[in-house]
């Protein structure tokens, strides 16, 4: 498998939504407030107004699913939705749980993003396969996104 | 074709400039941090599956809809092996952009009689003549085209249970008979 760097993404979270156990799980939302981005082939800032749907699973792991709108400094509009898992030793997981700086090789944290946008200089996204290795930040995460090649 | 890089040049090219930018300093600011090479690999299986004919249901809202049903195959792995069960499926929309994309379910059975559930997203594009040769059934060279999936995985087996904790990437080959994916764990 290869790939190459797609961008950096930046997103702050705002407190999350506690709802509790669920049918699937412990579902937790977490509403997001801006952010940025930056690659060698676009850049800008994360709208707010999106969210990380996360479910926490029985069997300790959490599941992402993440929906934001991003905005290209020439003012495009890429809409990116983004399924992941994130999990490690309990430990690690209770000092991201205290908002506590983690050193992200500590855990598991990795997901599939996928891309819509209308506009055809970025048209290339919606025809890509993207991964990403996830950093949990107290302010919210930072994804480092790879096109799959 | 992993690329290997080590996590000690990972942090030293991304993470520690990006300290920098969530400490909240440059918060309203792009984050000028380097993008790096993060992404290690590994062979998960290569998945082999066996296609019926496909249904050709036509135009619908969102493109062209065909459905390959899926009769058997194979997979095989360092951690794992065994046969793909009749009766899965993948979903095919060739989009107006002349992206297929590609929504599969199947059922593997392990060689110790596990039950795995997988189903993956997927993407398929290429140059016209490309794509024109495959929709002959002849065999054509996968680096032609763009043929990349995000399969996920369920089994309630202990032994394998990490299929249900990773994220993974397949390559795919279009073949007459149905389609070769190599599937690999991101690490």
């Amino acid at each position: 498998m290869t790939s190459r760097p797609l961008m950096t993404l930046q997103v702050f979270v705002a407190p999350p939504e506690r709802l509790g156990a669920v049918p699937h799980g412990t579902r937790v939302i977490a509403p997001i407030t801006g952010g940025s981005f930056e690659g060698p082939r676009l850049r800008g800032k994360v709208r707010p107004g999106g969210a990380d749907w996360t479910l926490l699973r029985s069997d300790g792991v959490l599941e992402l699913d993440l929906r934001l709108t991003l905005e290209t400094d020439d003012g495009a509009l890429i809409y990116l939705t983004s399924f992941g898992v994130r999990h490690g030793p309990s430990e690690v997981l209770a000092a991201l749980g205290r908002g506590e700086s983690v050193d992200p090789s500590k855990y598991y944290f990795r997901t599939a993003p996928r891309f819509e946008t209308s506009a055809s200089q970025y048209a290339f996204l919606n025809r890509l396969i993207a991964i990403s290795s996830g950093d949990r930040r107290p302010s919210g995460p930072i994804y480092s996104i790879e096109e799959v090649l | 074709m992993d690329r290997t890089v080590g996590r000690r040049d990972v942090l030293k090219t991304v993470v520690l400039p990006l300290v920098a930018v969530a400490t909240g300093a440059f918060r309203d600011r792009f984050p000028v941090a380097k993008t790096g090479e993060t992404m290690t690999s590994r062979p998960l299986m290569t998945v082999r599956i066996a296609a019926a004919p496909a249904q050709k249901l036509g135009a619908v809202p969102h493109g062209f809809r065909s459905i390959v049903p899926v009769t058997g195959g194979d997979f095989e792995g360092p951690r794992l092996r065994g046969r793909i069960l009749p009766g899965g499926g993948d979903w095919l929309l060739l989009r107006p952009d002349g992206v297929l994309e590609l929504d599969l379910r199947i059922t593997l059975k392990t060689d110790d009689q596990a039950l795995i559930y997988m189903r993956f997203q997927g993407i398929r594009h290429g140059p016209p003549e490309v794509i024109a040769a495959l929709g002959r059934a002849e065999s054509v060279d996968p680096a032609k085209y763009y043929f990349r999936t995000l399969p996920s995985f369920e089994t309630s087996a202990e032994n394998y249970a990490f299929l249900n904790r990773i994220i993974s990437v397949g390559s795919g080959e279009a073949q007459p008979d149905g389609a070769v994916h190599r599937i690999y764990e991101i690490l």
